[in-house]
């Protein structure tokens, strides 16, 4: 066992992305000894392989698929095309410019020690890293998760993509077929599909993007089809994969019949599991296999180790991670315990139109038993719908029966940005009322949500 | 995997690394094995397979303690000999 006074670190941060670099930061400017343990590339999930690189790809192509279907604005695209490799050249100067891609310097210029390697416990104030052993009196854990493949026969034997992988291709496949109709998956279709390659999108959920209200499943599914010439198989399970020549074969099941199909890649987007295997139980630290065990102030059951962001198991965006990781870094250096508060933090879905939702859902108020008013407003209402030439989409908002906004749903070019006032609106108890009288500009896209607030005003 | 080094923790706090032995581990899983009367061969089977599964996990680790290595022989065991699982997680070895 290792002696109260003969810590290595005040604080260890096991994992270097949105979890665990805020507090690094922060208790190192607070003048504490810190270390920060990375098993991958430093920075994490979101600036190597996640938020940064997907959002700077689908922001350029988005750029070209606008400017191809922009002959109704006068605009000439008959000879326009994209270079792969330059895109990917782009993708990856968005990357470097976060200055926290890869980047260890950016850790050791704060005065934070790196490691690379994996940690693992050895007792609740030791963890081993690369056989060297390192002792700290608080210890923040933030390993993130990974992405689970789904129990399909055949499906370890042939190369898939995941999300993180997908990027590494040559080029764009001809046909591909993405197994999970999730955030990521759709958003990885529609960029897929703006490459030029033959998209499958499978779920086994009624509709894609299950965790959205029906109608956002209902009306992407539509804009894929119409506009991207994805082909959408929900309520579907894939049940086998087998090599066929260069190709793989996938063998799926949808409505009690089996179908197969050629495609030259797969790509897993289904769910993810919080990365436990780092010896919790040696550190009693109690966790089970959807994530670690945390109080409301974000501590673990050995109250001197923490733990942040998507290890925790029950949301995966990254300004979630960046609250959490600040709220243990104050907890970890100040008596006086904070806790996170996640009301009117927003989801997003980064497509086109974009998704953005706050709050509870329909669905969400429906299991939930709970009197609501809802209204809708389609896009088509406003008048920066007709200047842009874009009509599908729509803002929903639920209230109470005061008329206090309890969620928000939006479908929008930008839905990203509207949806922010509607976060402010939940967080603060607001009233659709308010909403609804407080100035929208005109030609703007949130004149929807005025819209939408002042049939529940 | 016989590579790998483990570093042993014992209750009295020692802690002299040890490289990972197939055959011990081997050896006790089979005495769980038989301590609830299963067959010698499976007995054997499940020990050969516990083992590749543990050692395959240890690949992935430079470093690990014996109680790791008893937890993930016991949870993987706990599939196909529940029994042999929970006298081999509390080192209740009867032969």
């Amino acid at each position: 066992m290792v002696k109260q006074t003969a810590y290595n670190y005040d604080l260890i941060v096991i994992g270097s992305g949105a979890g665990g670099s805020v507090a690094a930061s922060i208790a190192a400017k607070n003048g504490k000894r810190v270390a920060v343990i990375e098993a991958g590339m430093f920075g994490g999930e979101s600036p190597n392989w996640g938020d940064v690189p997907i959002k700077a790809l689908l922001h350029a192509t988005q750029l070209y698929d606008e400017a191809k279907h922009g002959t109704r604005f006068g605009i000439r695209s008959a000879m326009l095309s994209y270079n792969y490799p330059s895109l990917i050249n782009w993708k990856d100067l968005a990357i470097k410019r976060t200055g926290a891609g890869d980047n260890r310097k950016y850790y050791e210029q704060q005065g934070i020690d790196t490691f690379h390697g994996t940690a693992h416990f050895l007792s609740p104030n030791e963890i081993s890293i690369n056989r060297r052993h390192l002792s700290a009196k608080h210890f923040l854990i933030a390993t993130g998760s990974h992405v689970v493949a789904p129990d399909i026969i055949g499906l370890e034997s042939v190369k898939y993509l995941t999300p993180r992988s997908v990027h590494s291709l040559m080029r764009p496949p001809k046909k591909l077929l993405i197994i999970g109709g999730g955030t990521t998956g759709v958003e990885l279709a529609q960029l897929m599909a703006i490459y030029g390659t033959k998209v499958y999108l499978v779920e086994i959920a009624a509709r894609i993007l299950p965790q959205e209200d029906e109608e956002v499943g209902v009306l992407m599914e539509r804009i894929l089809k119409e506009r991207k010439g994805v082909t959408t198989l929900t309520q579907t399970r894939v049940i086998s994969v087998v090599k066929d020549g260069v190709a793989k074969r996938v063998t799926f099941n949808r409505g009690d019949i089996e179908k197969s199909i050629l495609v030259d890649e797969i790509l897993v987007a289904t769910g993810r599991r919080p990365m436990v295997d780092i010896g919790l139980e040696n550190a009693s630290v109690a966790y089970t296999a959807q994530g670690i065990d945390v109080n409301e102030y974000l501590q673990t059951s050995a109250r001197h180790i923490f733990a942040a962001g998507d290890v925790l198991g029950h949301s995966s965006h990254t300004h979630t991670a960046l609250t959490e990781s600040r709220v243990a870094a104050h907890n970890i250096l100040r008596k006086e315990k904070i806790k996170p508060n996640y009301s009117g933090t927003p989801r997003l879905t980064f497509t086109y139109p974009g998704i953005a939702s706050v709050g509870l859902s329909e669905d969400d108020a429906m299991k939930r038993d709970l009197a609501i008013n809802k209204a809708m407003a389609p896009l088509n209402m406003i008048a920066r719908s007709n200047t842009s030439d874009f009509r599908d989409g729509f803002c929903k908002i639920i209230t109470d029966k005061k008329g206090v906004i309890l969620g928000a749903t939006v479908v929008a070019p930008h839905a990203a940005e509207i949806i922010h006032e509607l976060a402010l609106a939940v967080r603060h108890g607001m009233t659709a009322s308010e909403l609804a009288t407080t100035p929208h500009a005109f030609l703007s896209w949130s004149e929807v949500v005025r819209i939408a607030a002042a049939k529940l005003a | 995997m016989s590579d790998a080094l483990i570093d042993i923790i014992k209750r009295e706090g020692r802690r002299p690394s040890e490289r990972f032995e197939r055959s011990k581990l081997h050896a006790s899983v089979y005495a769980a094995c038989l301590s609830v009367q299963a067959p010698q061969g499976e007995a054997q089977r499940l020990a050969d397979m516990i083992c590749d599964i543990v050692a395959a996990w240890c690949a992935t680790k430079p470093e690990v303690t014996s109680a790791d290595l008893r937890r993930m022989a016991a949870r993987h065991l706990e599939a196909f000999q529940p029994e042999a699982a929970y006298l081999y997680k509390h080192h209740k070895l009867v032969l």
